[in-house]
């Protein structure tokens, strides 16, 4: 168990106070869509405290929309877990990479660090974890940038939630949620097969739209996943020629 | 199920199977590496899952196809703006100014 003896160790770790410390311009970077999922949040009517469940228990602002988008349109319970699940499918990856490092530590810390594990915690721990040899440096390092996150988190998502009516409608802040997600998909369109990914997912979710239940996102997540690993193994192939 | 308690099956639903996934390969299948097509296509999942997410809001955010609405021209700015800068507060910037804009023009 923690005690506070050791938490105090801890907090004296130069490598933990690092990873915070070097996650903050990140943070900043994420303090417009924190409080945009805070904003989706009281937009769809949700009270604090589920307002504040979605952020703590979800952690993942794009899962977060995604189920409130569903939620409001009325899909049922099945279909946005299943839709949000295959939107977190890339935290596999996250954790596969993320796996060797930490497999020399105790349970409790890859429990622990397992639920830190986001886009931006991977982004910053994976570099420092590939470059140091003692996995306990990394782990407080990681540690570090999770517990900046995460407390960035919570209170951008609520500070979102709470100014959320003040903002007049005239001013189309919905919008700010599109463009947070455009801000993180525009820069992977670098290479033929994410872009051939996007727009097979950008056209099957019009010509599905038909579907019951918001069902065209799914499919139109799906189909656009399929293209782009197929058109990177023809790619390969190609170029092996 | 209605309300209140549907949208909390959904958080626990949906942050359980989040987490199951966070923890898979560091403690589940820690002795096995992920199999190299699903590494693959995992690769994907942003690209596709948001676009998929992005386009609906944009095109339609009423819920059906009407007419161009000022929304597509200003996403096109912010991706613009996003694939150059990777920045998402310049995105947000662009975006809105440029939908801003667009709708006073359209007045």
């Amino acid at each position: 168990m923690l005690t506070v003896t050791r938490l105090r160790h801890l907090a004296a770790s130069p490598d933990l106070r690092a990873g915070f410390v070097e996650m903050l311009p990140a943070c900043l970077g994420l303090i417009p869509f924190g409080m945009v999922c805070g904003v989706g949040a009281q937009a769809a009517g949700t009270d604090a405290i589920a307002a504040f469940g979605l952020a703590t228990i979800i952690f993942s602002g794009a899962a977060q929309i995604l189920a409130l988008q569903l939620y409001v349109a009325g899909a049922p319970v099945a279909i946005v877990v299943l839709t949000c699940f295959v939107l977190g499918l890339r935290l596999l990856m996250y954790s596969a990479a993320m796996a060797p490092h930490l497999a020399s530590l105790p349970p409790r810390w890859q429990r622990g660090l397992a639920f830190l594990l986001t886009d931006q915690a991977f982004a910053a721990a994976i570099r420092r974890l590939n470059a140091t040899h003692d996995p306990r440096q990394g782990a407080h390092y990681f540690l570090g940038c999770g517990a900046a996150l995460w407390t960035t988190w919570q209170s951008t998502n609520m500070a979102g939630y709470f100014a959320g009516n003040l903002i007049p409608a005239s001013w189309s802040l919905d919008f700010a949620v599109p463009l947070c997600f455009v801000a993180l998909v525009a820069p992977l369109l670098r290479s033929a097969p994410n872009v051939l990914a996007a727009f097979v997912a950008a056209v099957a979710v019009l010509a599905f739209g038909g579907l019951p239940m918001k069902l065209n996102l799914i499919v139109a997540g799906l189909l656009g996943i399929v293209a782009g690993t197929l058109a990177e193994l023809f790619q390969e192939r190609w170029k092996a020629r | 199920m209605e309300g209140a308690l549907k949208l909390w099956a959904i958080i626990v639903l949906v942050g359980a199977l989040n987490y199951a996934s966070r923890l898979s390969f560091i403690a589940v299948f820690s002795r096995r590496s992920i199999p190299p097509l699903l590494a693959r296509a995992l690769r994907f999942v942003p690209a596709a899952m948001l676009t998929a997410l992005i386009v609906p809001l944009v095109v339609m955010p009423s819920g059906a196809i009407g007419p161009l609405s000022p929304r597509v021209p200003a996403a096109l700015v912010a991706a613009i703006v996003a694939f150059r800068t990777r920045s998402t507060l310049a995105t947000l910037v662009a975006g809105m100014l440029a939908l801003w804009i667009l709708q006073a023009l359209g007045r």
